[in-house]
């Protein structure tokens, strides 16, 4: 084992210890004792020296021991580690682009959905309250990510980390997929993984929007209030989208029998402006600054006479989640404004290509 | 009984890197210039380089910048920047 170690009296001493060497997102984390390091690597089934994960502006790596250091202080139990290093290997794909989505003034979180039946066998939540708290897995899955970006990759707020405002999804941010009451095929069959594999999906959100609709039961007309909230002037770039549909508004959306793809093929014609009005309202550079336009601000999309949300349908990652009753939904817009941040998705404790 | 804890902050960083001499004159020499590739990054490259140009008559030979914000600056145009100037300057704009 690698990691420098330190020599603490008690649990409360090192807890206390923690908060002074800056090892916390500014909560009380468990101590990384040994013994409860070395039973996350039992449950990894890795080698510890093993680089899951590399910084590309530092060359800072993450290997399964460090990672289980911070997921043992996130206070995961370890059969959530592999759900933990799926995650963090979806996050070191250079689409998703981690340094930019963890540097910038934008302040991402990495959102981590998760689907498959690892769901149930950890006790995750997929239902009531979906992004809130009271699930020990849901709420330590995801800061387990944010002290490694924290920690290990040394992503500091203030410092490293240049977030404008950020948001609370930056303490952590994991769901689970509602397959019980969706009425489409689930996430990772959709993503074209196999049934019996469970799957972690990172995508660097910006921000959540509530989409309430309670007094329709026509699927377009709810999915005009998606697309309104999705095309909105502050949210409305290229970059893709992730849309967290309740079980409520899905079966709704698919009571005419439009599927998954044909409500992505919608929202994706309808989350959409007039170019002309995203120059008026400054959201775009006018003049010598047009530089500053995204790839695709500047390219086909414009062309289409209207500028819409993400390149094409498949930019929108449409997950049912949440409790079944209630006619709120979220939809979260991508860190990224053009294409420097795609979502990733990885098997869980699995290797697909091995 | 005592706790042995484990540093949450990995291995240590990458060795290998080492920093420039320091200058000890500024008169006369070869300025880059990097912006980060955000509005107004190079506006005010432009207006620091005239101060070094003017106070120190040095010469700006190289005007560059990220290509895309959100990466990180490509290696191999760092290494040809540092062969080319004494000394570099940056801006970030957003």
């Amino acid at each position: 084992m690698t990691n420098e170690t330190h020599t603490l009296s008690d649990e409360l001493s090192a807890i206390d210890y923690c908060y002074e060497q800056g090892w916390t997102d500014g909560l009380p984390v468990v101590p990384p004792a040994r013994e409860r390091v070395e039973r996350f690597l039992m449950a990894a089934g890795r080698p510890p020296e093993e680089i899951v994960a590399r910084h590309p502006a530092t060359g800072r790596e993450c290997s399964v021991q460090s990672a289980a250091v911070n997921a043992v202080m996130a206070g995961c139990l370890p059969q959530y580690f592999p759900t933990v290093l799926a995650a963090l290997e979806g996050l070191n794909e250079d689409a998703y682009n981690f340094h930019g989505s963890t540097a910038s003034t934008g302040g991402s979180a990495p959102v981590v959905i998760v689907s498959g039946d690892i769901r149930d066998e950890i006790g995750m939540n997929a239902s009531v309250n979906v992004f809130g708290p009271g699930y020990r897995a849901n709420a330590t899955i995801g800061r387990a990510i944010r002290l490694v970006i924290m920690n290990i990759f040394q992503m500091i707020p203030g410092i490293s980390d240049r977030s404008t405002t950020g948001w609370p999804g930056k303490y952590s941010c994991c769901i689970a997929e509602n397959v019980l009451n969706s009425p489409w095929e689930p996430l990772h069959e959709s993503l074209g993984f196999p049934p019996e594999v469970s799957t972690a999906t990172v995508f660097a959100a910006s921000g959540f929007y509530n989409v309430e609709n309670h007094y329709t039961s026509d699927p377009e007309r709810l999915l005009d209030t998606f697309a309104d909230a999705m095309g909105s002037l502050g949210a409305l770039t290229d970059g893709q989208s992730l849309v967290v549909m309740s079980p409520e508004h899905a079966q709704i959306a698919a009571s005419g029998g439009m599927s998954k793809r044909d409500v992505q093929a919608y929202l994706f014609e309808h989350a959409s402006r007039d170019p002309n009005e995203m120059l008026g309202k400054g959201k775009w550079p006018t003049g010598l600054d047009r530089d500053g336009l995204s790839e695709g601000e500047r390219g086909h999309n414009r062309t289409m006479g209207r500028f819409h949300r993400g390149r094409s349908p498949d930019d929108i990652l449409l997950v049912v989640a949440g409790g079944e009753a209630g006619g709120h939904s979220a939809f979260l817009p991508s860190w990224s404004r053009g294409r420097n941040s795609i979502y990733q998705t990885k098997a869980i404790g699995v290797c697909l290509d091995c | 009984m005592a706790l042995e804890l484990f540093d949450p902050t990995g291995e240590p960083a990458p060795t290998g890197y080492t920093a420039a001499p320091r200058l000890t004159t500024l008169n006369g020499l070869k300025v880059g210039l990097f912006s980060n590739g955000k509005v107004n990054a190079d506006k005010l490259l432009r207006y620091t380089a005239e101060v070094f140009e003017r106070e120190a008559r040095c010469h700006i030979v190289i005007d560059s910048g990220k290509r895309n914000a959100s990466r990180i600056a490509e290696p191999r145009v760092l290494e040809r920047i540092a062969n080319d100037v004494d000394f570099l300057i940056t801006a970030v704009g957003d």
